[in-house]
């Protein structure tokens, strides 16, 4: 019973597998979705392909790296200016993006000439720029590009620049996940260990799996500096390339996506024997908490503790004031995978908010297990759910709010219920104490907009025209 | 020894503990008994160790987890040292059943991250 075979599935009944509906006295040794699986002929996924988790997510976070992308212009485009990650240098990795243009002649008789050509120019281009990143996508690695022949001779050439490649063609994985996954390893193989970093504090740590959402990461720098921790490399939010060659020399890798960046965290721990400590990072609670671990690991108990009681005199009397007006809002979170269980009981514990349904489009069956324990009963546990299984599922649990893309937050909003941006988010950041007031204040401003309900009133009254469909 | 009292901390720990759903199933085991180890210490008034990262990793985790049991079930600072190590036990033993033993999630066990 507790896995869910909707209506709209009926023709494909393979999809029960991947929704759950969780009821009291289970767990997950009963049931857990079948995830990070190929996605089923017949349902109409969401997901993103394998480069464009290593690209968009990633590696284009960075502020001081070129981005070349070898294949069709598309690829370029369409894993560009869709994420919010500024800088603090300008948004260097926002402004720009470059791609080899592949075309057909280059598809018959190879295009290492052309990728050779494009990374030059590209470090001609902007001479104070020393750092790339090289992708292939799905014709340059169905042809047999090697692109890591082309960056070696190119380095050869430019003995002041350092190329890092990525072998993570679209068609390489089930999702996006797997390009998270061939960049950490990637990343730990190619290039960790080859710069040492200058140390300035008696505490190091990684900070892991936070990409400066609309400034998240320059938030949480705040809380670092404060607290005396020197943070040798941030993967990757507001980071640099070289920053991450030095990630050996950390006493700590705090990790917050453990999922897209959990690989790089074990590799660190296994490799070069530094910890890996999981935090989350949204929610007041849950920052708190983190702040204490990470002081707890260093010994200066005493400074997160100072930090933590500054923070609720600042930021708590607002978080409350939302807290009141949001008790018992539903929501639902549509996301990637981790914030289903960053956020289901920090929005509860928070703000008092319910989460009735929760759809990862990438996550691993470790995200359900995560979600499935810390989430409610009642509420349903979605892997790569479609668009059609969203609009059954909203009829089911009737959310005040969803938390989601542009895209997905386009077509509820046609069904008169309110979405904030849960990847890019709508006035972030959202993370710490401060972000989480933000939080608050997207979703007040979403639950409470009257326009949503006014524009589902038709003014025009009884008398009102009959639109007929194109297709009818 | 209460089965209540089992439940009351084994529902914390589903709700609050990333560390009992690391990677692989060698990850969780050592989180399990490192954790639970320098727990049961800090609950029975040892000062556990924390001369390398790891145990430091361990004590991190550990003291913020005994703060919220002492803080959510005062009982716990009122049973002699012998029934806590026993609570203790029993809570590392449902612990493991569910994230590793009898876990469904099929990448516990491969060789590589």
């Amino acid at each position: 019973m507790p896995m869910v075979l909707l209506e709209c599935d009926k023709d494909i009944p393979e999809r029960e597998k991947h929704i759950y509906l969780k009821v009291d006295g289970e767990d997950t040794r009963d049931f857990l979705p079948v995830s990070n699986a190929q996605t089923i002929p017949g349902t109409l996924s969401e997901r993103g392909c394998a480069f464009c988790g290593a690209k968009l997510v990633i590696g284009a976070v960075l502020k001081d790296t070129i981005q070349m992308i070898h294949g069709p212009i598309g690829c370029a485009y369409d894993t560009w200016h869709t994420k919010r990650y500024p800088t603090d240098n300008g948004h260097f990795n926002m402004k720009y993006v470059w791609s080899t243009d592949m075309k057909e002649s280059q598809i018959v008789f190879g295009g290492e000439k052309r990728l050779e050509k494009s990374i030059n120019e590209a470090f001609d281009e902007m001479p104070e720029i020393k750092r790339m990143f090289v992708y292939t996508t799905c014709p340059t690695a169905l042809i047999g590009d090697d692109i890591k022949a082309v960056a070696k001779k190119v380095m050869a050439a430019r003995p002041d620049v350092d190329i890092f490649t990525v072998e993570c063609p679209g068609f390489a994985g089930v999702s996006q996940s797997k390009g998270h996954h061939v960049l950490n390893i990637g990343w730990i193989n190619d290039k960790v260990g080859t710069l040492e970093p200058e140390i300035t504090s008696e505490y190091t740590m990684n900070f892991i799996g936070d990409f400066n959402i609309q400034g998240d990461t320059q938030l949480l720098q705040a809380y670092w500096d404060r607290l005396g921790i020197q943070v040798i490399a941030h993967f990757t939010g507001n980071g640099t390339y070289d920053s991450l060659r030095g990630m050996h020399r950390a006493q700590l890798n705090v990790v917050n996506c453990a999922r897209s960046s959990g690989y790089i965290a074990n590799e660190l721990k296994k490799q070069y024997g530094i910890p890996r400590l999981d935090i989350d990072s949204w929610g007041f609670n849950y920052m708190a908490e983190g702040i204490r671990k990470i002081c707890a690991f260093f010994g200066i108990e005493d400074r997160g503790e100072a930090l933590i009681a500054d923070e609720y005199a600042k930021w708590k009397g607002r978080l409350d004031w939302y807290k009141e007006r949001l008790k018992g809002t539903r929501m639902a979170i549509w996301t990637g995978g981790p914030r289903l269980w960053h956020w289901t009981k920090s929005v509860e514990d928070d703000l008092g908010v319910e989460v009735v349904a929760m759809s990862s489009k990438f996550g691993h069956q470790e995200d359900f297990e995560k979600v499935i324990a810390r989430g409610r009963n009642g509420t349903y546990y979605i892997d790569d759910g479609n668009e059609l299984e969203f609009f059954e599922i909203i009829d089911r649990v009737r959310p005040d709010v969803i938390f989601t893309g542009p895209r997905v937050g386009e077509l509820v909003k046609k069904l008169h219920i309110p979405y904030v941006n849960g990847h890019g988010y709508h006035n972030g950041p959202y993370m710490g104490f401060e972000g989480f007031v933000n939080l608050a204040r997207d979703m007040y401003n979403a639950v409470h907009n009257p326009l949503l309900k006014l524009a589902a009133t038709d003014i025009r009254g009884p008398a009102n025209a009959t639109i007929r469909e194109a297709a009818e | 020894m209460s089965s209540d009292k089992i439940d009351q901390l084994f529902d914390y720990v589903q709700e609050r503990c990333l560390w009992q759903f690391f990677s692989r199933s060698w990850d969780r085991q050592e989180n399990i008994d490192g954790i639970i180890r320098t727990a049961t210490d800090l609950l029975t008034g040892v000062d556990p160790k924390r001369d390398q990262p790891m145990d430091r990793l361990f004590y991190a985790d550990a003291k913020i987890m005994v703060a919220d049991f002492r803080e959510r079930f005062p009982w716990i600072t009122a049973i002699e040292p012998a029934e806590v190590r026993a609570l203790m036990g029993t809570l590392r033993e449902r612990i493991v059943d569910l994230a590793i033993t009898r876990s469904q999630n099929h990448e516990l066990s491969h060789s590589i991250y």
